[in-house]
């Protein structure tokens, strides 16, 4: 019997446990489970999870693409630059000084240039997490910077739901989501496809009220 | 420091009413009134029942130094994180299906949440810090647009250097 650990929250499957929430029963392989099985915590797919005690492998080095359009997206980098100092002036209780700065930022995002597609947008995220959060690891272990560290660490857990949801869209199109709802985390940006949000938040553990609901509109 | 209110935690009790001494906690809108706040006194905040109460600093240490290695590590995906952003950006402006725009406003959404907590961590924690100030600087100095807000620029450094 082994164990499967979903890289997105943690959560476990035990194969002598089966999973309950879903009428799986105990002693029911990995292999035997149904492909549209999900995580119970956290919503991620089978392709999320990794078996336990599985040697870490050699992270792949892919060819990162160049930065063409960095340049094009430097108006996008003020933009979140205002928007990260907003919110930081409100976590002070300072309305006006967030105010200014969602101002600023409405000024950038109105220059901030529209291009690509789902695709791109997945094959930028594949790379972010063969490559790009390996090395920031890397980096951020060797000089022992925490706050860097807690940052990667969300921001990886997140980047690989962001890519499974591209995933899944991009070979089963509309069909993929055609009876969930959508909520996003604010606090650390994880994504929630199904019924209803999260008690608590599997990345972050914020409450259940820091998820926003994005509907489906025309 | 003056004393700020969680509207979210606050059951009503009205102990901080009973214990402030200037009335800086009796207002309409349910936010403490700063200018009568008292910076040395925190009555309300040991009274409150619900821990709803904290103080905020009115000034901030500065920003511990950040290694440049980190930095250029969190700039790289930063990078990336933006052009995934203009990417949803391109999708929401001409979606194949409800669906797909709706899975794009909120990809967008969480990659801007993780683009910030990138910046956030190379050294853009805090709006009074050194390096905020010289972006704002920055780009009052740069050429910019007829409606780049100009004003606003100007009153956030004057708030920050203070
Ligand atoms: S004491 Fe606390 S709970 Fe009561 S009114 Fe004041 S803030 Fe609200
Ligand atoms: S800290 Fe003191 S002066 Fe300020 S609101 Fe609370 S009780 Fe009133």
């Amino acid at each position: 019997m082994s164990k499967y650990i979903c890289t997105v929250c943690g959560y476990d499957y035990d194969e002598r446990d089966g999973d309950k929430s879903q009428g799986i029963a105990p002693g029911t392989k990995w292999e035997d489970l149904p492909d549209d099985w999900v995580c119970p915590i956290c919503g991620a797919d089978k392709s999320m999870f990794e078996l336990a005690g599985a040697a870490a492998q050699a992270p792949a080095q892919p060819a990162v693409t160049e930065h063409a359009g960095e340049e094009r997206q430097d108006a996008r980098h003020q933009a979140i630059l205002m928007s990260n100092l907003a919110k930081a002036a409100s976590k002070q209780h300072n309305a006006p000084m967030a105010s200014l700065f969602a101002r600023m930022e409405a000024y950038f995002n109105q220059r901030s240039a529209a291009e690509g597609d789902m695709n791109s947008a997945h094959k930028l995220l594949n790379e972010d997490i063969a490559a790009r959060y390996v090395a920031a690891f890397n980096t951020a272990r060797e000089v022992g910077d925490r706050g860097a560290l807690r940052a990667l660490t969300w921001g990886e857990k997140v980047s690989k739901i962001q890519a499974n949801i591209l995933r899944r869209y991009l070979k089963d199109g509309d069909s993929a989501f055609e009876n969930d709802n959508v909520y996003v985390c604010e606090a650390c940006g994880f994504i929630y496809t199904g019924a209803e949000a999260p008690e608590i938040c599997p990345v972050c553990k914020v409450p259940r009220f820091k998820f926003n609901q994005i509907k489906r509109g025309a | 420091m003056k004393a700020v209110r969680n509207i979210r935690l606050c059951t009503k009790d009205c102990l901080c009413l009973f214990v402030c001494p200037t009335g800086a906690t009796n207002t309409d809108d349910g936010q403490i009134d700063a200018s009568k706040c008292l910076d040395a006194c925190r009555a309300c905040v040991d009274a409150c029942p619900s821990g709803a109460i904290s103080k905020v600093p009115f000034n901030f240490p500065p920003q511990q130094p950040k290694q440049e290695a980190v930095c250029a590590a969190l700039r790289a995906l930063l990078a990336s994180k933006a052009n995934q952003e203009a990417a949803m950006d391109a999708v929401i402006g001409s979606p194949a299906s409800p669906v797909e725009a709706q899975l794009a406003r909120a990809l967008k959404e969480s990659i801007r949440i993780v683009a910030e907590d990138m910046l956030r961590e190379s050294g853009y924690m805090l709006p009074q810090s050194e390096q905020a100030r010289a972006a704002l600087r920055g780009m009052l100095e740069s050429e910019q647009d007829a409606d780049f807000p100009k004003d606003a620029a100007e009153e956030l450094l004057r708030m920050l250097e203070s």
